[in-house]
């Protein structure tokens, strides 16, 4: 079950920082950022765009590397490891859900979802039931065999959250996640999210606009041009968003 | 899901396109298989008219000058020599027609027996052949053009000689290819005397038949060196050499055709690369995902590479089994005439089906190589924000 006691962090950034250089401008997408995340919580990132949610994700995730500060995630401190070690590390430690849902075209559901399993050691037999069981839990063991073009936008981003845990990762990164859904489906997809952290104990990171999503979320963290919001602008923040969601609760809003 | 499973469903993914460089593929494919069977071709209808132990032996300034009849005698008499016939040129054109159509020589009929034993000529016609003065043995494509049979009078009109000479046709070369015509030499000795001139007494060609192919080398030197500084020096090749230099202009033609076809094979290249550039191009935020999931570059590269070839070896192997029907049809073909029989010679063997097989996966490499590895070695952070 969940660890929520435990004393080592799943995500711990120290003192971190990124740029990046765009045509002539050299833009701080992150300044000395510093933040733990423990195993089994359900934390989101918000902010204005530019504010460096996306960059901190990637980073996060072993996509991109800091420039300066640390970064361990599940016991591995990411600086150092190369390119290739890192697409290792993410294929066994991560599960990564995207706006678009991103699905491979061309192959049904349960072969979408098992996709990541093709980097494992299973058999062809144990990666299909693998799949099978992912679909299960988002709720569509009924279509494992319909290809992403039949299937609705809130359906296809279950599919990609299957894809997501379907290696049982330590840590789920969602960008966006309801992005590019309707209310009622953005609804449900933050549903799943939750049940994956209540029922089967997973840490989840994910990056919002939607102000919904402040009552699904343990903790919500602000973020603007690059810096972590704290104190008295983190609360003014959280209001404002709760202000526009209509009201409801954030269960630990700001830290 | 497996590896295999995910190239085919990618391969899959634009049909059209795919069929279409697909089919370019394989058509140059089956176009390469097909020019490799022309040299062994070549080679193969060279062997079914020469033989191995034949010498040609003709004035070194070229076959249409001439060497003393007596020459001929002489070389009987070299070591190793089983037989030599003079034959000489006579220009005949058959009176339907006005002109020469085809070859017509006076050769001596009591070396022929000697000199061509691998022709397929019945001995009692042979020996018809010697008995009478005015006697032809005429090969089966003559008889067949003219509905010729045998004894049958024919009147040919010489081109070169002052005299007419009407023949008697006494026997066949039953070879589907042989395109000549054989009369004795004194026949038209006695005619050229008979009209007040001095004789046949010139060998245009003297064909020789040595006892041992490993003589025929050292039985040629000997030859010319019989000749040498006469006036008519002699030049010996063997029977292939000599009809090789007939085809040397077709084996040129095949030269260029062989620098079309490796052209073409560039561009086939060239094209399949641009199709499997467009390909990667199209699937970058795919293959940013599937990076950003874990498949790391060498995988990304191995996927992307197999797509090409596997496109490309499957095409190649369509390539192949369309120039083995080609080949097929065309060896149905020169069994139904005789002026299609050569096509007969050009096979597809297990070595050019290995080539073609090998030229597919050349292509699918060489086509595939650098967009699947500009995909692999991007960065994964690179490729989700374009694609993003």
């Amino acid at each position: 079950m969940v660890d929520e006691a435990s004393s080592i962090p799943l995500v711990a950034i120290r003192e971190v920082s990124r740029h990046y250089t765009r045509g002539a401008d050299d833009v701080l997408a992150l300044q000395s950022l510093s933040l733990d995340i423990a195993r089994g919580r359900f934390v989101a990132f918000m902010g204005p765009s530019g504010s460096g949610k996306s960059t901190l994700l990637n980073l996060i995730s072993g996509i991109d590397r800091p420039d300066h500060g640390e970064l361990m995630v599940a016991g591995e401190l990411l600086n150092d490891l190369s390119e290739d070690e890192l697409a290792e590390w993410r294929a066994r430690h991560i599960g990564l859900i995207f706006q678009f849902f991103n699905l491979i075209p061309v192959l049904a559901a349960r072969d979408n979802v098992a996709l990541p399993l093709l980097l494992t050691d299973l058999d062809k037999r144990e990666r299909r039931r693998r799949a099978e069981t992912a679909l299960r839990v988002v709720g569509l063991a009924n279509r494992p065999n319909h290809y992403p073009r039949t299937l609705s936008g809130g359906e296809q981003q279950r599919v990609a959250i299957a894809r997501a845990i379907v290696t049982d990762p330590d840590l789920i990164i969602a960008d966006e996640p309801t992005g590019d859904l309707d209310a009622r489906s953005a609804e449900d997809i933050l549903n799943l999210l939750r049940k994956l952290k209540t029922e089967f104990g997973k840490t989840i990171v994910m990056v919002t606009h939607d102000p919904r999503a402040l009552r699904f979320v343990d903790q919500a963290f602000h973020l603007d041009k690059g810096v972590l919001l704290e104190g008295e602008a983190a609360d003014r923040a959280s209001a404002a968003i709760q202000l526009a969601a209509g009201g409801g609760s954030v269960r630990d809003a700001g830290a | 899901m497996t590896y295999l499973g995910l190239v085919r469903a990618n391969l899959g993914r634009n049909k059209l396109r795919a069929l279409l460089t697909g089919g370019a593929i394989a058509l140059a494919v089956a176009l390469v298989c097909l020019l490799m069977t022309m040299p062994a071709g070549l080679d193969t209808l060279l062997d079914n008219v020469a033989s191995n132990t034949r010498i040609s032996v003709h004035n070194k300034a070229g076959i249409v000058y001439s060497m003393p009849m007596s020459f001929t005698r002489r070389v009987r008499q070299v070591d190793g020599v089983v037989a030599a016939m003079a034959q000489t040129w006579y220009g005949g054109a058959f009176e339907e027609d006005g002109k020469v159509t085809f070859p017509n020589f006076a050769v001596e009929g009591d070396q022929v027996a000697a000199v061509y034993p691998d022709y397929p000529i019945d001995p009692q016609q042979l020996a018809d052949f010697q008995r009478y003065r005015d006697g032809a043995i005429v090969g089966r494509q003559v008889m067949r053009k003219y509905g010729w049979k045998i004894g049958q009078r024919v009147t040919l009109r010489s081109t070169v000689w002052p005299v007419d000479l009407d023949f008697r046709i006494v026997g066949e070369v039953a070879n589907e290819r042989a395109p000549f015509f054989w009369f004795n030499r004194q026949y038209l000795d006695q005619a050229l005397q008979a009209k007040g001139g001095a004789g046949l007494g010139i060998a245009g060609m003297i064909w020789v038949r040595a006892a041992d192919p490993a003589k025929v080398n050292a039985i040629m030197r000997t030859i010319d060196e019989m000749s040498r500084n006469s006036d008519a020096e002699t030049a010996s090749e063997t029977e292939k050499s000599f009809f090789s230099n007939f085809f040397g202009s077709l084996q040129g033609l095949v030269t260029i055709i062989l620098i079309v076809t490796g052209l073409v094979v560039v561009c086939i290249v060239v094209i399949a690369a641009n199709t499997a550039s467009m390909t990667v191009r199209e699937r970058s935020g795919e293959i940013a995902i599937l990076k950003a999931i874990g498949f790391g570059r060498r995988t990304i590269f191995a996927m992307l590479l197999a797509e090409v070839v596997a496109l490309a070896t499957v095409a190649g192997g369509a390539g192949v089994g369309i120039s083995l029907a080609i080949t097929e049809l065309m060896q149905a073909f020169a069994g139904w005439s005789d002026s299609l029989g050569p096509l007969g010679n050009f096979v597809i063997t297990p070595p050019v089906i290995a080539k073609g097989l090998a030229l597919s996966l050349f292509v699918g490499v060489v086509a595939g190589i650098v967009p699947a590895w500009g995909a692999a070695r991007r960065s994964v952070v690179e490729a989700l924000h374009e694609v993003f």
